[in-house]
């Protein structure tokens, strides 16, 4: 290091407090960024891999519409379809299984309480050895075609139920219980990595004796040489007449899969775009800090000769050490961060993300690592410039005043960051490019609303300074009751440098703000889980089947014998393809849904729809199906039956909810229709309504009933607190991740309020010779920054509830309705979780104005 | 005959600082009384230790050894806050930089002592208290004004006005017309004086210039630390410096 970058580097490190704040500020920004990268890429690795897991070596996947699987003809149909080299057919079903108390452990029995997926193959195809989809054992053998009874089961699972090779396991079966003998365990999760281990291979065969006659649920076909995806999906088109079915490819799961993810990550993208422009705040203050406390310094150097392109470089060289320690800091501690995200993200089961561990995409640590340099550079532009023309003469004034007026410093500062801004939305999908992601889905490819976000934070701060002081006034008031002096003269000091206090709350409100918007979001979606399963389920309770229950068994009626139970109502969710694409469909009767009041229509009577469905030939949408497709009601959904023929739906309503299938919201068939067009075999839930004031009592004997009847009872409460928890632990993820930028406003506080008190030493000099104890002293700092708090915590918590309302359609986590929601009590905890972050940040800065020497204070010039 | 008690006595004061590995003795032993109504100047050429000596009485800095005895209270012996709390009730300060808090307006300033006592200066005694000052200090009409909108003569003004509000035992001036001109430091100083005439407010200025001094009623004369002399001028309507010139040039100063 030679000439002024010397000065440059002994300036930081005159001043090692303001110097680690900025590093530490830069370093958080940039972590936040480059962990929302790596868990991207990581979310791009794990959707390959979990393709990998559930394809295998397949290329297609004909998947069945109907409960009965694909017929043994289907099978036979698709293996001869030319350019099939390899057609390997899978039953998926869910069942429990059946401990025995006597000779397992009670430890166990959660183990065994939760549902079990029982994956069917043909061992002839699939194996440990070789097929479509490799099944890696961790020991013992695999299944062969000749035993029926064998049963693979993933180690970490026999683990948990105690079993292990050569032990029996018992599953529940249509027609009852059945026995395997586990021959071998799995290694890693199973087949299907979608139910997190807890799945039970069995031979296609021996599936037969659980859930009966049923075909598979889905053929993954291997291509032969010089076939393609195209060309056999034509061919198939041909030869499978028998029962309709859906083709999807890999990529086809793949987008699936990466579509749970865009709201996810659009969250991440933006905090991380928001903790860096708390960031850029704290960098531009510091570096304006340092010109007016070292303009003497700058202008002997101008008078002794240095050129302003030098004063310019010495300003720069210190913000690009900072922003280069700052950056690599951030990039470590940012791999750190990401792995927690990866880990919570990972553990959300079913509502969870696809993710195994972060992953390292180079351009991401390039693109973090340059992110927060530039940011940091564009930051010290200003005071650059404004260091260039502090002239000699006026260095050597009493009282340094800076020439350029507020607006304009603001009107620049709008400049580098709309342009930070920009630059960084649109470099975001550049990033993630070479992964395929780049936010492809509805939701995540407008970037229109992160712009919005960033806008009004931007509006919000700029604002500050023009009601700072109406905004200081009642920001005080709490401290004015308790501590009158103190109130009045750290009110004072705030209107001192404006621009510096705004920026300051600036970025205490930004970093609130995100997490009143988080908690906002948070509500809207638990407040949408309960008035969808309120809107759509005629129930208290839902009794679920693991096999279909027809009409003529009678379990309706057993049901509706428990006292106090005033309505059971069968449902049944199956498939439809419509227009080549699978849509969720759910038979329902719809006298159930009108004497309950469920379903709110949008379009159509509801009275007259409702009857309609149970007479047959028509069908009622969810509001998102009728959008997707351009439906109205009137229109005719044509819904192939295979056989080449097809059924006509006439829309007959369009309902704001329906109820929640597979992978979207379902529409609704006639029970008429779907047990005679659809193959639906029965129930495989029942709602159960109680009479009023009944459910206390009837609920247990309603219980009781159920399982005698194999059946699951689930209360919508227990459904809805199911869900309320995924969310929940989604949401304190993000909460965590705009903590850090409250973090980075904190430290934002602790300079500005040490600059406050330097940059008035002597001030506090009088005070304490006017006979203001050490004490006040500190307490007027405390003030000061409790006044900051106060007025982020306002402006943050206004500002959120707004970004709450126009976050909701980014993420798609509140658009199933449940209207916005005000988070009274996040509002509440933001608002003492910033007060208390700007009181604790004075601790240093009031410390310091508080030993402040009186004698020297009063000498000091 | 009636005695009248020294309402500030310095003892023996000495004053020793750490200057990087050597040490200076600011004060080397000074002991001094101020009588109520008394004006007295200390006056001394830069780096002779008066204004040290006169942190020292007012209790903003801790002597080496020796004591200071402040309305019959032992100021050296308290702790800080009690130490303040006799500063905020007995004393008032004047310093060379003007030493206004630039957010706060005339009036406040001048409030400030019942400020920090928590006492709201625009309301009953105190309000009366800054008007009457005002007045003293010829700055009627002023009261709203910002510092910078005030000269510098009445911004030192201000500033008398602000140590004399609190009707304290003693006014302690710390070079207040260092930084003025000839015409304007005249005005402060006749400010200062007519208090301690009319009103019978005990001063202690501390100057370099003979002109100031000359307003005292006595001159403490302070070289390397110690008190050299002691001219007793007497109470003069007028305040011509020429005895004590004359005095000096005797002294060789």
């Amino acid at each position: 290091m030679t000439g002024l970058s010397r000065f440059a580097w002994r300036s930081l490190r005159a001043r090692p407090l303001r110097t680690t704040l900025s590093v530490v500020g830069i370093a958080l920004g940039v972590a936040v960024l480059f962990a929302a990268l790596a868990t991207d890429a990581g979310i791009e690795a794990g959707v390959g891999r979990t393709v990998d897991d559930v394809m295998g070596r397949s290329d297609l996947r004909v998947g069945a519409f109907e409960e009965q699987g694909l017929s043994a003809a289907s099978l036979q149909a698709i293996r001869s379809t030319s350019g099939v080299a390899l057609a390997a057919p899978v039953l998926e079903q869910r069942t429990y299984l059946q401990r025995d108390p006597l000779s397992t452990p009670d430890s166990t029995a959660e183990a065994y309480a939760a549902p079990v997926t029982v994956v069917g193959i043909d061992p002839t195809i699939d194996g440990s050895t070789g097929g479509i989809h490799q099944l890696l054992l961790a020991s013992g053998r695999g299944l062969s075609p000749g035993s029926s009874s064998a049963a693979l089961v993933p180690a970490s699972l026999a683990q948990d139920l105690g079993l292990g090779v050569g032990d029996t396991l018992t599953l529940l079966g249509t027609n009852g219980p059945v026995a395997y003998r586990i021959t071998g365990l799995l290694s890693g999760e199973g087949p299907d990595p979608t139910v997190g281990g807890r799945s039970v291979v069995v031979p296609l065969a021996g599936s037969s004796a659980l859930f009966g006659a049923r075909g598979a649920s889905w053929v993954d076909i291997e291509l032969a040489d010089g076939g393609t995806p195209e060309a056999v999906s034509v061919a198939l088109d041909q030869s499978l007449t028998f029962e309709p079915y859906v083709l999807s490819d890999r990529a086809d799961l793949a987008a699936s899969l990466r579509g749970s993810t865009v709201g996810f990550q659009a969250l991440t993208a933006l905090i991380a775009a928001v903790t860096l422009f708390g960031g850029a705040f704290l960098i531009f203050n510091t570096l304006s800090m340092t010109l007016s406390e070292r303009v003497r310094e700058i202008g002997l150097l101008r008078a002794a000769g240095t050129t302003r392109g030098q004063v310019h470089r010495l300003v720069l060289v210190q913000a690009l050490i900072l922003a280069i320690v700052g950056s690599l800091l951030g990039l470590v501690l940012g791999f750190g961060l990401s792995i927690l995200i990866a880990r919570t993200v990972g553990s959300l089961g079913d509502q969870g993300v696809p993710i195994d561990g972060p992953a390292v995409p180079p351009l991401g640590v390039v693109l973090a690592a340059v992110v927060g340099i530039i940011v940091t550079l564009a930051a010290a532009l200003e005071p650059a410039i404004q260091a260039g023309r502090v002239s000699p003469i006026e260095a050597l004034r009493p009282a340094y005043a800076s020439r350029r007026s507020m607006v304009s410093q603001l009107r620049w500062l709008v400049a580098v960051v709309v342009t930070v801004g920009v630059a960084g939305l649109a470099l975001w999908p550049i990033a993630l490019g070479p992964f395929g992601l780049a936010g492809s889905g509805p939701d995540g490819g407008g970037l229109g609303r992160p712009f919005f976000v960033y806008g009004v934070l931007l509006v919000v701060t700029l604002l500050t300074p023009l009601i700072l002081g109406p905004l200081g006034r009642l920001a005080s008031l709490p401290f004015t009751i308790f501590l009158p002096a103190e109130a009045r003269l750290s009110r004072g000091s705030l209107a001192r440098d404006r621009k510096r206090t705004a920026l300051t709350v600036g970025a205490l409100t930004i970093g609130l703000a995100m997490i009143v918007a988080l908690g906002g979001l948070a509500g809207s979606a638990h407040a949408a889980t309960a008035a969808w399963l309120t809107d759509v389920i005629p129930g208290d309770l839902v009794a679920t089947s693991i096999r279909p229950i027809a009409a003529n068994e009678g379990v309706a009626q057993q049901l509706a014998a428990v006292p106090g139970v005033a309505q059971v109502s069968p449902i049944a969710r199956f498939a439809v393809a419509f227009r080549g694409v699978r849509l969720d469909a759910a038979a329902v009767a719809g006298r159930d849904l009108a004497s309950d009041g469920r379903l709110t229509f949008v379009a159509g009577d509801r009275r007259a729809a409702l009857v309609a469905l149970d007479a047959g030939g028509s069908t009622v949408v969810p509001q998102a199906v009728a959008d997707e497709f351009g439906l109205r009601v009137g229109d005719t959904l044509e819904l192939p039956i295979g056989g080449g023929e097809a059924v006509n739906e006439r829309i007959v309503g369009v309902i704001a909810r329906g109820l929640p299938g597979q992978s979207g919201e379902s529409v609704l068939i006639g029970w008429s229709d779907a047990t005679s067009h659809f193959g639906v075999l029965g129930a495989d839930a029942f709602a159960v309504r109680f009479a009023p004031g009944q459910a206390a009592t009837a609920g247990p004997a309603l219980a009781a009933a159920a399982q005698g009847l194999a059946l699951e009872p689930t209360p919508l409460s227990g459904i809805e607190s199911a869900i309320n928890d995924a969310f929940g632990q989604l949401f304190n993820l993000f909460d965590g991740l705009a903590l850090l930028a409250v973090l980075i406003a904190g430290l934002g506080i602790v300079n500005t309020l040490t600059m406050n008190v330097y940059e008035r030493v002597r001030e506090i000099g009088i005070l304490r010779a006017a006979g203001m104890t050490s004490r006040q002293v500190w307490r007027m700092v405390v003030v000061e920054a409790g006044t900051m708090g106060v007025a982020g915590a306002f402006l943050g918590c206004l500002s959120g509830v707004i970004l709450g309302f126009a976050l909701g359609g980014v993420t798609g986590l509140s658009s199933s309705g449940g209207g916005p929601t005000i988070p009274w009590p996040t509002i509440a905890l933001a608002a003492a979780f910033g007060i208390g972050v700007a009181m604790l940040a004075a601790f240093q800065p009031a410390r310091i104005a508080s030993r402040i020497s009186i004698v020297r204070a009063v000498q000091f010039e | 005959m009636l005695v009248t008690q020294p309402i500030l006595e310095a003892r023996d004061l000495t004053k020793r600082y750490a200057l990087g590995e050597s040490t200076v003795d600011a004060l080397r032993g000074v002991s001094l009384t101020v009588k109520p109504g008394e004006f007295v100047a200390l006056m001394g050429a830069s780096g002779s230790g008066k204004s040290t000596l006169l942190h020292l009485l007012g209790g903003l800095d801790r002597p080496t050894s020796g004591e200071v005895i402040l309305g019959g209270e032992t100021i050296s012996g308290l702790n800080d806050n009690d130490a303040t709390r006799l500063r905020r009730d007995q004393t008032g300060f004047v310093f060379q930089f003007f030493n206004l808090i630039p957010l706060l307006d005339a009036a406040e300033n001048v409030g400030l002592p019942f400020t920090i006592a928590g006492q709201d200066p625009r309301r009953g005694e105190a309000a009366d208290r800054i008007q009457d000052v005002f007045e003293l200090v010829d700055l009627r009409g002023k009261e709203h004004h910002r510092p910078d909108q005030l000269s510098a003569g009445e911004q030192q003004r201000v500033a008398i006005a602000r140590a004399l509000v609190n009707r304290p035992a003693i006014v302690l001036a710390d070079e207040p017309t260092g930084n003025l001109d000839f015409t304007t430091g005249g005005e402060i100083l006749e400010a200062l004086w007519r208090s301690c005439a009319e009103r019978g407010q005990t001063i202690v200025l501390v100057t370099h210039d003979a002109k100031a001094a000359a307003y005292a009623d006595r001159v403490e004369v302070i070289q390397d630390g110690l008190i050299r002399d002691e001219i007793v001028l007497g109470r003069r309507a007028d305040h011509t410096a020429a005895p004590l010139i004359a005095r000096l040039a005797q002294l060789g100063l």
